[in-house]
């Protein structure tokens, strides 16, 4: 039953499988379990699901309750794990393949900021945890 | 997520899940009488298909009904809790004014004009009827609601005042806080600083102009004097007593323990008296403080001024049998820390100006009270177990001579062990 048509609720997908986005740029899969007023949730087997290109790898993490304020988006997954071009490897692939994406940026990064600098432009440090 | 109403399909997780026939059993709250009157018609509605579909099994294929394992997990969140979630939520729906809830209210005027609209091609002879929304005023209401149970607090807010700052603080505990300091307090306080300034620069300034502060300094200090309203006292209105009640108060404490070095003579012995009077009472109400200690030095200070005949009187309160109790005033003292380092200080200073060659100047009976505080001291003192003994702030030095005076050697050994224990 809707409680609430016309509004925005989370009673329906009490019990179901959600991918959750927060604001740090994690991307986390678990079902969810229990909210409240301020859309703070709380997901069961929980996993952090790191993509890099078309690979992706699955760090499972357990329980987590996540604050409200933090979460960008969230919406249920009702497709299977084999319905994906993506492909699963390893945590450790994954986690290296990360750190290399991660370097690169910052190289790139950093020739970026030298190239501007040298022609008079400083662009400030952006806000760390609102990075998209 | 949902949005908009909900379909006639009816998901089949609905019903094999703990939660959703939990979800079923739900019936209207209050709360729901300050809705929009087509949310709740909708609402009442969606609760009689849900029932009439559960119990015939109607729009489940079987294919669908068998897929699905159980949910071990499931049913974490009770329904009572999903109430609870949306009754906050809808809470906050209340309003009068379209600014609030904009798309709330905007989907169910849109709502009623379409089914105002089919209703008009369905039945073109009825004449269309005007339905106004009702929404019922709310004269009072608690911009902090606080739901029994729950954590927090809820914002509640209408167009009559604007969300409120929940408070940090629940109100609710206030019995077990203290009363906040009467505003004389800080008044005190604040003339009190006055006259530190005015003595710091005195200390600080050229001869010449001592005078001009010393007097401004003797004003501001004779105000506070009287602001105190020091006076006497039964012992039954020391609970009403201001000067006492201040007293009973660290803060107040340490006014007066600031305050005494810029007294004058007279008024310093008048305190000193003052407290000495009300010790028991003091002491009692110190208990859980135990900041009395904060007045020991300045007294001290006080006491080594004092004369032999005012000294006398000072013991004499300490001595005095009290109405309510069969313990001695000094017994009582000598139990408590303060009480038993005032009396040190006292019995001390008696015997500093003894064994001086100053003339004494004391009044008849001056000498049988002192010796007759002596003997009593020492009689105390032997007799309470030196666990009951407090520990003093400082212990003097000629207190054993003082006791060499009047006693014999082994009591006054004894005494000594017991002092220093």
């Amino acid at each position: 039953m809707n409680y609430m048509p016309g509004t925005a609720s989370l009673i329906q997908d009490i019990d179901k499988k959600h991918l959750v986005l927060l604001r740090d740029g994690r991307t986390l899969i678990g079902y969810l379990r229990s909210i409240d007023q301020f859309a703070n949730l709380v997901l069961h087997q929980t996993v952090e699901r790191i993509h890099v290109g078309k690979k992706y790898g699955d760090i499972p993490r357990g329980i987590f309750v996540v604050r409200g304020e933090n979460v960008v988006l969230l919406g249920e997954i009702v497709s299977k794990e084999s319905d994906t071009p993506l492909q699963q490897v390893s945590i450790e692939e994954i986690l290296e393949e990360q750190r290399v994406e991660q370097q690169a940026k910052q190289e790139s990064e950093k020739l970026k900021v030298q190239a501007l600098k040298e022609r008079g432009l400083s662009v400030p440090r952006a806000d760390t945890l609102d990075e998209y | 997520m949902y949005f908009g109403p909900m379909s006639s399909s009816v998901d089949p997780a609905l019903f094999f899940s703990p939660s959703a026939m939990g979800q079923l059993n739900f019936s209207t709250p209050s709360h729901m009488t300050q809705l929009h009157p087509q949310h709740q018609r909708i609402l009442m509605q969606q609760q009689g298909k849900q029932w009439a579909e559960v119990f015939s099994c109607a729009s489940v294929s079987p294919k669908k009904l068998w897929s699905r394992k159980a949910d071990p997990y499931a049913g974490l969140m009770t329904s009572k809790e999903k109430d609870w979630v949306v009754k906050v939520q809808m809470m906050q729906l209340q309003s009068e004014n379209m600014d609030d809830d904009y798309y709330y209210q905007t989907y169910y005027h849109q709502l009623e004009r379409k089914q105002a609209e089919e209703e008009l091609l369905g039945r073109r002879n009825k004449p269309p009827k005007l339905v106004t929304p009702f929404i019922q005023k709310v004269e009072t209401y608690d911009s902090v609601v606080r739901i029994a149970g729950s954590l927090g607090q809820v914002t509640v807010s209408t167009c009559y005042s604007p969300r409120r700052a929940i408070d940090a603080v629940h109100h609710a505990l206030v019995e077990e806080e203290l009363p906040p300091y009467p505003v004389l307090f800080y008044q005190l306080f604040l003339q009190l600083l006055e006259v530190e300034e005015v003595q710091q620069k005195m200390s600080m300034a050229l001869r010449e102009q001592q005078p001009h502060r010393e007097e401004k300094k003797t004003q501001k200090v004779e105000s506070i004097y009287q602001a105190l309203k020091i006076r006497a006292c039964s012992s039954e209105e020391e609970a009403e007593d201001e000067f006492l009640q201040l007293l009973c108060v660290r803060k107040g404490k340490k006014l007066m323990a600031r305050l005494l070095p810029h007294l004058i003579r007279e008024q310093r012995e008048k305190i000193l008296l003052t407290i000495t009077h009300h010790l028991p009472f003091l002491m009692k109400k110190d208990m859980l403080d135990e900041s009395l200690p904060l007045l020991y030095s300045p007294l001290n200070e006080v006491v080594g001024e004092m004369t032999f005949n005012r000294l006398i009187e000072v013991l004499q309160e300490l001595t005095r049998p009290l109405p309510e109790s069969s313990e001695l005033p000094l017994t009582m003292a000598l139990k408590n820390q303060f009480g038993i380092s005032l009396l040190y200080s006292l019995l001390s200073h008696g015997e500093r100006l003894l064994s001086s060659r100053v003339p004494l100047k004391p009044c008849r009976g001056d000498f049988e009270a002192w010796t007759d505080t002596v003997y009593l001291m020492s009689q105390e003192l032997s007799r309470l177990p030196t666990t009951s003994l407090a520990e003093p702030l400082f212990l003097p030095s000629n207190l054993v001579l003082l006791f060499c005076r009047y006693l014999d050697k082994q009591t006054v050994y004894h005494l000594a062990a017991k002092m220093t224990e």
